[in-house]
């Protein structure tokens, strides 16, 4: 791609007119929205939906679907209006504004090309109802086709194209016309696994060149831990937690955030002083305990491939010892062997007012009773240290997060304990 | 070769039904030879009637596409408390028997009619005149122009216009450019349609237009009008024009059907 021909297209002009005052403070980011609600048919879509996205970053909006997402970026789009809440570009409320007038670039999931027209046209169609001068357009269109390299097939209609170079001929014309932000709904969804990865590359690589900031709408994780600078992760109209992959996979702060993004096992127990019980097992958590008191009912999580398991009991240094337990299956998964094993705790009824705990258990091969877990070994520990059906392993964690247990927690799928991180 | 009984029963059922009568007015017109049956066609009375249904057909026709479009775009459109009635009002005359259609307009329009009364004393008279073979003539064929273009516009996809209104077009703009270039085959039948059934209509032309030669006798009120006179190859020179025609303007319809089916 050529790279030094862009800035020319884009150059340093000013995007808009002066921008409103009270929003002077904010200048920085490229696109925000604050306090957006909106409900269709009196059922609420979504509620308080407030982030920003700064200059030349990508932002995901990831959720399942029937989340709001699509809401989120048609709002912002200006193709539905938001009950309250207000959309800012580059400093400018917009929220009034119709959709012609507000310069975003909207990558559609079916990509809405028009079927009359060819690449070309379909391409140059912003600058033409701009009236541009034909010179304009003709430089313009020349250099987007080659960026998207689709130069051979300039002159033919969308029906002739495959789905890939459908979305290119989508990004290219949206760029025509210098757009403040671009969003694009599901641009993936209609793609083969492998031409999905390959143009998630190409995408991310383009826009890092662009410098245009861009919002993303998935439901796919990998895509979103991919695409994203910064995920914002979204449950039934809220935004559960906003952050970069890292933080968000890693650090999960409610359990759907967890569960969402990545396999994840989930033990209940209570915070004692420094360590974490879950049943008579104790884990030292002196980090993760940052935030709770005391006796508080907490949800202990962790991601399969944090789990180290030992047949001798001896846990590398960085590892921190659960209990232990019984491998009940092995599968292999071609770059890792994916092991479920059952915990010597099990589930107790939990007492009125008292938060669920566990028992102690001893597994047995016939007596299978403990919670079961599931752990991930790459190929070359699965290699060096072989494990079978029936071992009885210790169990140990290299990371884990600690999230409050609230007690209707579990109907509304977590609570965003700290939002202003 | 022996042909299946299905195959025979459907030729025999069709020949009586349809292909027999057609081919009636081919005999029967050219039996005294191609020169007679040329001076019927070219008699005055003939030449005025066919243009006259050409011209009052034409001008149903413009009538009912500028027409038709704009109301299948404000009705898809547009949601608004009595929609579906007004839809279904629109779509009424078709249903309607001709003779009833016709008759209604009089009703409406004669001197004696209920806004005709209001016409008459300052000498508008828009009965029995070729403005109201116009008049009935979109009266029942509107809803067929109307119903092609409704279809077409109820399954477009809306994201086209979505995706014209973020790149930055005006609501004229995305018509013009996006809108339109669909609706080109749903123009061309409802139009066509249009035509051929505005060309062919009797039973509300003949009440509405008085059936006077020179003046308002159009090309089926001829052939009425001279087969109850008796001249019998005068009014089959018509009809055969006439047939001759519809065979076209459905030809026409059946062979390009794919490219006015493209989305």
């Amino acid at each position: 791609m050529q790279s030094e021909d862009f800035t020319s297209i884009f150059g340093l002009e000013e995007k808009l007119a002066t921008p409103e005052p009270d929003e002077q403070t904010r200048k920085e980011f490229a696109a925000g929205v604050r306090g957006v609600s909106k409900s269709f048919s009196g059922t609420r879509v979504l509620e308080d939906i407030d982030f920003d996205v700064a200059e030349g970053e990508s932002l995901v909006l990831l959720g399942a679907s029937g989340s709001g997402k699509t809401t989120i970026l048609r709002i912002i789009a200006g193709l539905e209006e938001p009950d309250t809440g207000r959309v800012i570009l580059h400093g400018k409320d917009v929220t009034e504004m119709p959709a012609r007038e507000r310069g975003v670039g909207v990558i559609f999931q079916s990509y809405a090309l028009f079927p009359r027209m060819n690449v070309e046209q379909n391409i140059s169609y912003g600058l033409r109802i701009r009236r541009r001068p034909r010179s304009e357009i003709r430089e313009t269109v020349d250099h987007l086709i080659s960026l998207v390299r689709l130069e051979e097939h300039r002159k033919k209609y969308p029906s002739q194209l495959s789905g890939g170079q459908q979305q290119r001929v989508a990004i290219a014309r949206t760029l025509a016309y210098k757009p403040q932000v671009l969003l694009f709904d599901e641009p993936f969804g209609a793609l083969d696994a492998q031409t999905r990865v390959r143009l998630r590359r190409e995408i991310h690589s383009l826009l890092k060149q662009v410098k245009v900031p861009a919002i993303f709408i998935t439901h796919d994780q990998e895509e979103a831990l991919e695409l994203g600078d910064r995920i914002a992760v979204v449950n039934a109209g809220r935004i559960e937690q906003i952050g970069t992959p890292d933080q968000v996979y890693n650090r999960p702060e409610t359990e759907y955030v967890a569960t969402f993004l990545g396999a994840a096992n989930l033990l209940l127990g209570v915070v004692n002083g420094e360590l974490v019980e879950i049943g008579t097992a104790q884990i030292p958590a002196s980090a993760e305990l940052e935030r709770l008191r005391d006796g508080q009912a907490i949800k202990l999580v962790f991601r399969p491939e944090d789990v180290h398991l030992s047949k001798t009991g001896t846990l590398p240094p960085n590892c921190r010892r659960l209990t232990n337990g019984i491998i009940e299956e092995i599968n292999f998964v071609g770059a890792y062997e994916r092991v479920m094993l059952r915990l010597d705790l099990v589930a107790r009824q939990p007492t009125e007012g008292a938060p669920p705990l566990y028992n102690v258990t001893l597994n047995s091969l016939d007596r299978r009773t403990g919670i079961p877990i599931i752990v991930t070994r790459p190929k070359t520990e699965a290699a060096t240290t072989c494990l079978r059906v029936g071992d009885r392993v210790a169990v140990g964690l290299m990371a884990f997060r600690v999230l409050p247990n609230y007690a209707l927690a579990s109907e509304r799928a977590g609570r965003i304990i700290d939002v202003h991180k | 070769m022996v042909r299946p009984l299905s195959l025979t029963a459907m030729i025999a059922m069709m020949l009586p039904l349809v292909l027999l009568p057609l081919a009636s007015i081919f005999i029967f017109g050219t039996s005294k030879g191609l020169g007679s049956f040329w001076a019927a066609l070219t008699a005055p009375e003939a030449i005025f009637a066919l243009k006259l249904s050409m011209v009052t057909s034409f001008w149903a026709t413009c009538f009912n596409v500028l027409f038709g479009l704009f109301a299948a775009y404000v009705l898809s459109r547009y949601m608004f408390w009595g929609r579906t009635a007004l839809i279904v009002t629109i779509s009424l005359p078709t249903a309607i028997p001709t003779a009833v259609a016709g008759f209604s307009l009089l009703l409406l329009w004669g001197p004696y009619g209920v806004l005709g009364q209001w016409l008459a004393p300052y000498g508008v008279q828009l009965m029995f005149t070729p403005y109201a073979i116009v008049i009935a003539n979109i009266f029942v064929t509107f809803p067929l122009a109307f119903g092609v273009m409704m279809s077409v516009f109820e399954t477009m996809n809306r994201s086209l216009e979505e995706a014209s209104a973020t790149i930055g077009a005006t609501r004229w703009q995305t018509f013009w450019h996006v809108t339109l270039p669909s609706l080109r085959g749903a123009i061309v039948t409802g139009a066509l349609l249009t035509f051929a059934r505005a060309v062919g209509e009797f039973g509300s032309t003949i009440l509405v237009s008085g059936n006077l030669a020179f003046h308002t006798q159009t090309a089926p009120l001829y052939i009425f009008a001279k087969f109850n006179e008796g001249q019998v190859e005068a009014a089959n020179a018509v009809a055969i024009v006439l047939a001759l025609f519809s065979f076209f303007i459905f030809s026409i319809l059946f062979f390009t059907r794919d490219w006015l089916d493209t989305e």
